[in-house]
């Protein structure tokens, strides 16, 4: 079985910054392997122990994003694929279209795996966009896989259920962080994957036009809150009687 | 927090350019494993809540273990400088396992250096993976700094030794699978791998500490108990000069491990001192907490300075017993100052809660175990006065 997974070098969500307006630093922002590519990365290593073949990481990205890629590799990726790309920060337009192309030069792949959404911005609409361009099956929000030779089981996981489906291969799943517990590579596994053989794809060789934005960042905020900063004064009977009443002007509750 | 600070990344940069990316790779990996793994529990552990046996077994399956030793015995081949640093990470995520790692790891040096082809070849690449735990076994009731004095005794027997006597303050007893023991043969103080299942050793109940409390110390006793000659690490009567060779290095990794606590303090005291405040502002912008500030974070570097150097003649086979020391004795010493200065700038809260006052009661364990600072000066002043003469 062949498999491909797809890794970001997204950015480390816990080492962003904010301007005082609240807007997030992405210039020279940390960068890491999305956190749930970890799972997509673990899903592809036991599928290949379970009916054997070999898994490649492609990546799509700057430099840096190489990291990631070694990352996956000393988890126990057998090769890589690096498109070296201009960062951007959102778009799956492109992202998907080099993608898709990248793997099509690199082999013929059963099964290409990808996480439900990156760490840092989530949409979630790569997956998808890779599949429709190959023309292979999706199945998103994987929870549970079960693969054979020429059909994979799984479980959706979606918001208030559980869906069992079957698809035939070729396919494309996301995974969703709930898959797996992703190994941690040793220090050895981490030495011998720059051992390990990647190709680098330019990205302008793999795309002739320039790939279109589908998607247009308005702004980007971090989340915050308004407190009303209400104080209740009195004893504690009068404070009781006094929360009541606020919550049930505010909507909490309705007694 | 970010165990594997871009700080201390720029400086093994400067050291070691050539090899960076790769050491880069190793501390980085570490770094996750233990901010994810460790660091989280490490109140738990000084509490008693959790025992930190299986993430240490964990974090050797990972490697730490085996980053200085030849590829040869299972390890990884790298600079003992970046083990050093590995330590530092621990000391910081959580110094008990540090503590642990750290006297496993000095035996594992200790059975590579002085120990036979079969001791290397069988107990190297269990000990490297953290299939089994090692322990240290040098110090005795009534014998400390004094090694030489060792009273319990190794008598020649059948097919190798008995041993009889008591050792006492041993790290991972009761816990580890084998101990390296310093016990007086006719030919004086000598060294032997004795396995803890042998009839005849017996563990204490685990002492009530100040600080390191995740791990485990006791006494270790030994009665009657046979010790096959093949188990005799060396020469008879050379223990203590392998024991003193075992600490040399060791001291060079207590002094990481220190640094390490003290950037725990030290990282917390920073997040504070901005978000404090004082007489309408944050408690950072008053001068004598900058002073603290300055002392901590220059101490800190200078420590990690001193066991970089230390580690590198130590790579470079070029005396180090002397930087070693000073290392220790000054990494062990800042970091009490570093932990100290940090309780006192968070006032009452810093007395009185566990996981502020924690590196501090840590770190009071190193001026004194592995040998004492007052020791290890005379140990400075005396290489020195030797080299100028």
């Amino acid at each position: 079985m062949n498999v491909a997974v797809c890794v970001k070098h997204a950015v480390d969500e816990g080492e962003l910054r904010f301007d005082p307006a609240g807007r997030p630093l992405i210039e020279g922002a940390a960068g890491k392997m999305g956190a749930f590519d970890k799972n997509a990365v673990e899903a592809a290593l036991r599928v290949r122990s379970e009916v054997g073949g070999e898994v490649v990481g492609v990546t799509v990205g700057g430099a840096d994003a190489r990291k990631s890629l070694k990352e996956a590799l000393a988890m126990g990726a057998d090769r890589g694929v690096h498109v070296l790309d201009e960062p951007h920060l959102l778009n799956p337009s492109r992202t998907s279209a080099l993608l898709a192309a990248s793997l099509r030069e690199a082999g013929q792949f059963d099964l290409v795996l990808c996480a439900e959404g990156s760490s840092d911005t989530y949409s979630g609409l790569v997956p998808p966009m890779v599949a429709e361009r190959l023309g292979y099956a999706y199945v998103g929000y994987a929870r549970k896989l079960g693969v054979t030779a020429s059909e994979v089981r799984a479980e959706r996981s979606l918001e208030e259920s559980i869906e069992s489906v079957a698809s035939p291969l070729p396919a494309v799943i996301s995974v969703v962080s709930e898959a797996n517990e992703p190994r941690y590579p040793t220090l050895i596994q981490i030495m011998q994957a720059s051992k390990k053989p990647v190709a680098e794809v330019r990205a302008q060789d793999l795309l002739s036009a320039g790939g279109t934005h589908s998607v247009t960042i308005g702004s980007m905020f971090a989340h915050s809150t308004d407190r009303k900063r209400i104080f209740l004064e009195g004893t504690t009977d009068e404070a009781a009687a006094k929360l009541v009443d606020a919550l049930r002007k505010e909507g909490v509750i309705s007694v | 927090m970010q165990l594997f600070s871009s700080e201390h990344q720029s400086m093994l940069k400067s050291f070691r350019p050539s090899d960076y990316p790769e050491h880069m790779e190793v501390l980085s990996s570490l770094g996750s494993f233990m901010e994810s793994e460790l660091l989280p529990r490490s109140s738990r552990f000084d509490s008693g809540q959790e025992s930190i046996a299986p993430y240490r077994r964990r974090l050797m399956e990972h490697g730490i273990c085996a980053i200085p030793f030849p590829r040869e015995h299972g390890g990884l081949g790298l600079p003992f400088l970046i083990y050093a640093s590995a330590i530092e990470l621990l000391g910081a995520a959580d110094a008990s396992t540090a503590l642990s790692v750290e006297i496993h790891n000095a035996v594992a040096e200790g059975i590579m250096r002085f120990g036979s082809d079969e001791q290397r070849s069988g107990l190297l690449p269990l000990l490297l993976s953290g299939k089994k735990l090692a322990s240290f076994a040098l110090t005795e009731p009534a014998s400390g700094s004094d090694a030489r004095t060792v009273r319990t005794l190794a008598e020649r027997s059948g097919k190798g030794f008995t041993l009889n006597g008591s050792k006492t303050f041993i790290t991972n007893a009761g816990e580890a699978d084998l101990y390296m023991v310093f016990a007086r043969t006719g030919r004086g103080p000598s060294c032997f791998i004795v396995e803890a299942s042998s009839p005849g050793v017996s563990v204490g109940t685990p002492m009530l500490k100040l600080g390191m409390r995740g791990s485990r110390t006791a006494e270790v006793s030994f009665r009657d108990c046979e010790v096959p000659m093949e188990n005799l690490v060396g020469a008879e009567g050379e223990g203590i000069d392998y024991a003193t060779a075992i600490l040399h290095g060791a001291r060079i990794v207590v002094a990481a491990l220190n640094v390490g606590i003290a950037r725990l303090a030290y990282d917390g005291v920073m997040r504070y001192s901005k978000t404090r405040t004082a007489f309408e502002k944050p408690i950072s912008e008053f001068q004598l907490v900058r002073e603290k500030i300055a002392d901590m974070k220059t101490g800190i570097n200078a420590g990690r300075l001193l066991y970089y150097y230390a580690s590198c003649l130590k790579e470079n086979g070029q005396d180090y017993s002397s930087e070693a020391a000073q290392a220790k004795v000054f990494a062990t010493e800042m970091s009490l100052r570093v932990c100290d200065s940090a309780i006192q700038l968070y006032g009452g809260y810093g007395y009185t809660t566990e996981d502020l006052h924690r590196p501090w009661r840590d770190a009071r364990l190193l001026t004194i175990g592995e040998g004492t600072s007052e020791i290890l000066r005379l140990l400075i002043a005396s290489r020195e006065l030797a080299r100028a003469s």
